[in-house]
């Protein structure tokens, strides 16, 4: 629970100065991670959206990523509905990798099958 | 049959480049604020009408900063409405977005008889402040988050004079303490409003209900003339009574637990708040917290906000905390 709720920490952080460095200890936003996965599923919820994708090495292993959006208010503001990513899409994240090293990221920018690129 | 259907969709200007390249380094969210804005589809069905006959509008676009549709206004980013137009009118969806993009397209309903005109569009003169049928102004809608404080482009946030020896009420966070937000404890009044989620107002004759999308919180406030329970229980949200200054509505709340923290310091429970909820204008809700306790400040403390309204949306979405429970470790204790 308490990891959940640093990330509220951090969106409240995020969503007014989108500051380059922040104090929350969980992302590393300053070195931005790219990841590019297999949707297996999206959890449109508050307080924050989830996308869980299986992300594959060069030696075919595959990797489950969790990938943390933004709230539903923000994502709606970008254009966002519960369809926009569906279970089997390859997607594009980038964003920041979690400090821990855990396969967990915080997604600013998502690329869709067709190359659209969306705020996340 | 006397009219003929029109429909057009006109791209104009659009703007489908790519967002500027990410300089090294760069964060994540400022690479993603520049990407350009587009319409993705805007539709009307049925094209031709008789008089009295419903049309549905829809809509999609991605990456927006603005969205309106002339003659109707301020629109979400996506969405469907209803209309029925009483003469042939031409609907624009404009939008703007980042890195100077934007995006415009036309459809044309025509409404069949003879006295078809085009509808003027009236989309860009000032709204009035809507008012209740006792005469209040109806502070009913949706409303965006203000500025944080400290934040980007607000001004700095008032600091408080604390009270002799009250020092230790100011809280001072160690580099890895994550703050208040950190546990789905409610942060309380006035806080509440001062998270990246929207708040909603529901005005009744009698009461104002105020809905906080944060922890679905809210208060349903008497405004019917009675006073403050005597010695109420501690509690998060306080208890709160109301009352219309003018066109001001007045809330007046005591009760509060000490758990909760203002700004970065603490309280306690001879905590008394009074809001002062205003709409200078259509689009704007004025808010102003003025904070006493005499335990700690020196003098009343006084927290100004000013929160958009939304009329693209009616409801808040619904906010369940036990949702990210199952956050995958973040901090290496996997």
């Amino acid at each position: 629970m308490r990891r959940y709720l640093l990330a509220v920490a951090a969106v409240v952080l995020l969503a007014s100065p989108l500051s380059a460095h922040h104090s929350t200890a969980m992302y590393q936003m300053d070195h931005p991670t790219t990841v590019t996965g297999t949707v297996k599923r999206f959890e449109w919820t508050n307080p924050h959206a989830f996308i869980y994708i299986d992300v594959k090495d060069e030696k075919g292993n595959s990797t489950e990523w969790e990938i943390e959006l933004m709230s539903l208010n923000h994502l709606r503001s970008y254009g966002w509905v519960r369809t926009t990513v569906k279970p089997g899409d390859v997607i594009t994240c980038t964003g920041g990798a979690a400090k821990s090293g855990a396969p967990s990221m915080i997604s600013a920018l998502l690329k869709l099958p067709d190359g659209r690129e969306l705020r996340s | 049959m006397i009219g003929v259907a029109v429909a057009i969709g006109i791209a104009l200007g659009a703007a489908q480049q790519a967002a500027p390249p990410a300089q090294p380094g760069e964060s994540p969210y400022r690479i993603a604020g520049r990407l350009p804005v587009r319409i993705m589809s805007f539709d009307v069905q049925p094209k031709s009408i008789r008089p009295g006959e419903k049309v549905t509008l829809t809509w999609a676009t991605e990456n927006p900063q603005s969205i309106s549709i002339d003659p109707i206004g301020r629109v979400a980013p996506r969405g469907t409405l209803t209309l029925t137009p009483s003469a042939t009118t031409t609907y624009t969806l404009a939008v703007t977005g980042a890195s100077n993009s934007a995006d415009k397209r036309m459809v044309t309903v025509t409404v069949q008889g003879p006295t078809a005109v085009s509808a003027t569009s009236a989309s860009h003169l000032p709204k009035a402040v809507p008012r209740t049928a006792d005469g209040h102004p109806d502070l009913s809608g949706v409303y965006g988050y203000g500025q944080a404080p400290g934040g980007r482009g607000g001004p700095p946030p008032a600091q408080p004079v604390l009270k002799p020896g009250a020092e230790n009420f100011k809280i001072v966070r160690a580099a890895d303490d994550t703050g208040q937000y950190s546990s789905c404890m409610p942060p309380g009044i006035p806080q509440s409003f001062f998270v990246p989620y929207y708040t909603q107002i529901v005005q009744a004759p009698k009461s104002v209900v105020i809905a906080h999308e944060y922890l679905n919180l809210h208060r349903i406030i008497p405004t019917d003339g009675r006073n403050h329970p005597p010695d109420p229980d501690p509690s998060w949200m306080g208890n709160a009574v109301g009352r219309w200054d003018g066109d001001t509505l007045v809330v007046d709340s005591i009760g509060y637990n000490d758990k909760t923290e203002i700004n970065g310091y603490r309280h306690t429970e001879s905590l008394h708040i009074v809001e002062r909820f205003s709409r200078p204008d259509f689009n704007t809700l004025s808010y102003e917290a003025t904070i006493q306790d005499p335990n700690v400040f020196a003098q009343p403390w006084i927290i100004r906000r000013n929160f958009p309204l939304l009329p693209e949306y009616d409801s808040l979405n619904e906010f369940v905390c036990e949702n990210n429970r199952d956050y995958k470790p973040l901090f290496g204790n996997k």
